[in-house]
């Protein structure tokens, strides 16, 4: 969607400080609003709150990272509504018909829940790169028929989840956070190794930094591109599951907000929408300064009606710091 | 004649065939007083339309119009009384202002223009918020027919918003077609480095062309606000995502340069077709919103003419 210019100065010792704080922006981005929270209110920094920050956060980083790959490539998916709400609909249905406890062949749901994130996301690939539809339009279409599907699915009723055991997610805590975090710690981890130890991901960046070249040097970019979009169904459904286990319902409106939510915090992040640049990490680090933001509001009490306006303003001042004004001739 | 000559005609042959297959269900939906009115239903979401088609022209989009319009619908009816018909002028004058921010933010500061707009829609949503003091508020009845009594009637059986509709419809064409503004916005869309290289003063046009959008936005609370005779900070929710389906069906792509108002007119009448058509074919509530989706996606790629794309993104 942008062009950059060549690297201008590269290699003088000014520039390549310009760069390494450009790179780091977000993340101190992120530092200040924690320091400004907290000098404000000082029960910011509690344990308690940091906990209810991740738990908050937790299924949209999972959303956010299946994005992230998808932006890497310069496409975009706007899906994560739908998808979501039919994987956390497919899993409580499937997680009731086996028995409705972890403890028995219930837990099948699990993978079977990320098989139909999978599943919705090839869709969404295939369409996109067979039909050659611009992946905005399939993935918002796809979208649409994943939000429909779950509709059809529950016929507008919501199904609760109360196995102890699966709720454990929630109620069981290590060292003051719940089992939810680190199981979105592990998928972090799965999702930076898929970026930066597998030929999957480098050819994620290869397609994003220029399809040309990628094509000119052999590379099947449409497998690529369909292989991403299944990448972060999978993702979704994970966002899904850990949806389910946060509030113990699934529903069509589980997917409610993560669109704009998610495509908000990957930006945000430093990870830019022409593709090519970022990845996961940065997507943590913009996850984490959306709900930051959001939790700092409502803890030092800023009234409901401004909070909306001050995210915006925020957001807006977040990008314009993380942007490395001087490598880019127009954004579109 | 052949295949290339025909591919702007895809989404007036998909409009076509559309109601003809709809028609042949169900010729009661071949009524002309009923089709009349069916689309004199969705002026407001043609107009969103209209506004978000200059944004999507320039390779840009406008995710603010919908809070814009929430927001104007609460300017409307707070100021109803106090102004009266005068209350236009700061409604479009408040979208003005909106959408020229939302451009200047993408183009001076380089924030992409899908965040700029959604953080822009959220410090809208926000003033809505505040003015409306989170309450669904209603109109004031007199001072609304009084200053705005006009915009609903008809006149010679031609319903007074599709006046609205085509009048602002032939000034957006007039703006694309017949002006050197117009012509800007293509040659923006169409390469950004080519239009600043050929001297034209890029940033004032995309941020002229994103104010325009917001101005759309706002005349569309507008007659939102008349129409429903009343504002609340949620009001306009839902017709977002339609415009811009609406302006990618009839044949603009996002990355610009084609396209235009002529096609979102026959974009919005498509996704009006599809929505109206489950209701005449008596297509379950619950599955109305997958068969969208699933004839969307046929719909877009009969529609789009991809001869200018090299590459899908």
């Amino acid at each position: 969607m942008a062009k950059t210019l060549t690297a201008d100065k590269a290699g003088t010792g000014f520039s390549i400080r310009r760069e390494t704080l450009v790179k780091w922006a977000p993340l101190l981005v992120l530092i200040v609003l924690c320091a400004f929270f907290a000098v404000m209110e000082p029960r910011f920094l509690s344990t308690r709150n940091f906990a209810r920050i991740l738990i908050a956060a937790s299924p949209a980083l999972m959303v956010a990272i299946g994005v992230t790959f998808v932006i890497i490539m310069g496409s975009i998916d706007l899906s994560m509504e739908g998808t979501v709400s039919v994987c956390a609909v497919a899993f409580a249905f499937c997680f009731l018909w086996l028995g409705g406890t972890l403890a028995s062949w219930a837990w099948l749901a699990l993978p079977f829940a990320m098989l139909v994130g999978a599943v919705l996301g090839f869709v969404n690939g295939l369409i996109h790169v067979k039909l050659r539809i611009p992946s905005f339009m399939a993935s918002l279409a796809m979208g649409f028929v994943g939000t429909g599907l779950a509709m059809v699915m529950t016929g507008g009723d919501r199904i609760r989840i109360e196995d102890a055991l699966f709720r454990s997610l929630l109620t069981e805590r290590i060292l003051g956070f719940p089992l939810m975090v680190y199981v979105a710690g592990v998928f972090l981890l799965v999702a930076w190794f898929i970026q930066t130890r597998t030929t999957l991901g480098r050819n994620f960046y290869a397609v994003g930094g220029g399809e040309d070249l990628a094509i000119a040097s052999g590379l099947n970019v449409n497998r690529v591109r369909v292989l991403g979009f299944t990448v972060a169904g999978v993702f979704f459904a994970v966002g899904a599951l850990l949806a389910v286990g946060r509030i113990g319902i699934a529903e069509t409106a589980t997917g409610n907000n993560f669109m704009f939510l998610s495509i908000t915090a990957v930006v945000v992040g430093g990870t830019a929408l022409w593709g090519g640049v970022g990845g996961v990490w940065n997507t943590l680090v913009g996850v984490l300064i959306v709900f930051v933001i959001g939790n700092g509001m409502v803890v030092i009490g800023l009234p409901g009606y401004v909070q909306d306006g001050v995210l915006g303003i925020l957001v807006i001042l977040a990008v314009i710091l993380s942007t490395d004004r001087k490598s880019i001739s127009f954004v579109k | 004649m052949s295949v290339e000559k025909l591919k702007p005609y895809f989404p007036w042959i998909t409009l076509t065939m559309l109601v003809l297959l709809v028609g042949a269900f169900n010729p009661s939906f071949l009524n002309p007083a009923s089709l009349v009115q069916l689309v004199a239903d969705i002026v407001p979401l043609f107009i969103m339309a209209l506004g978000m088609t200059f944004a999507i022209y320039i390779g840009g989009i406008d995710l603010s119009m919908q809070q814009v319009a929430n927001l104007v619908t609460v300017v409307a009816t707070v100021y109803l009384v106090q102004y009266g018909i005068f209350v236009a002028v700061l409604c479009i004058g408040a979208g003005f202002a909106i959408g020229a921010i939302s451009g200047w933010i993408t183009t001076r500061q380089f924030v992409p223009s899908f965040v700029a707009t959604l953080a822009m829609g959220f410090i809208a949503l926000s003033g809505a918020r505040f003015l409306s003091g989170e309450r669904a508020l209603s109109m004031n009845a007199e001072a609304r027919d009084a200053s705005f009594g006009w915009m609903f009637g008809n006149t010679a059986g031609v319903p007074h918003e599709l006046a609205i509709a085509g009048l602002l419809l032939a000034v957006a064409w007039f703006l694309q077609t017949r002006t050197t503004f117009g012509r800007a916005l293509k040659a923006v869309g169409a390469g950004e480095l080519a239009a600043v290289a050929s001297g034209l003063k890029v940033d004032r046009i995309k941020i002229l062309a994103f104010a325009l959008s917001g101005t759309f936005a706002a005349i569309a609370g507008l007659m939102f606000s008349v129409k429903l005779s009343g504002g609340d900070a949620n009001l306009a929710n839902g017709f977002l995502i339609l415009a811009i389906v609406a302006v990618l069906v009839g044949g603009t792509p996002l990355t610009g340069g084609v396209g235009g108002v002529i096609n979102t007119l026959v974009g919005t009448l498509i996704v009006v077709v599809i929505r109206s058509a489950m209701v005449y074919l008596d297509v379950d509530a619950t599955k109305q919103q997958m068969i969208f989706g699933i004839i969307l996606i046929v719909a877009i790629a009969m529609t789009i003419d991809r001869s200018k794309m090299r590459i899908v993104k």
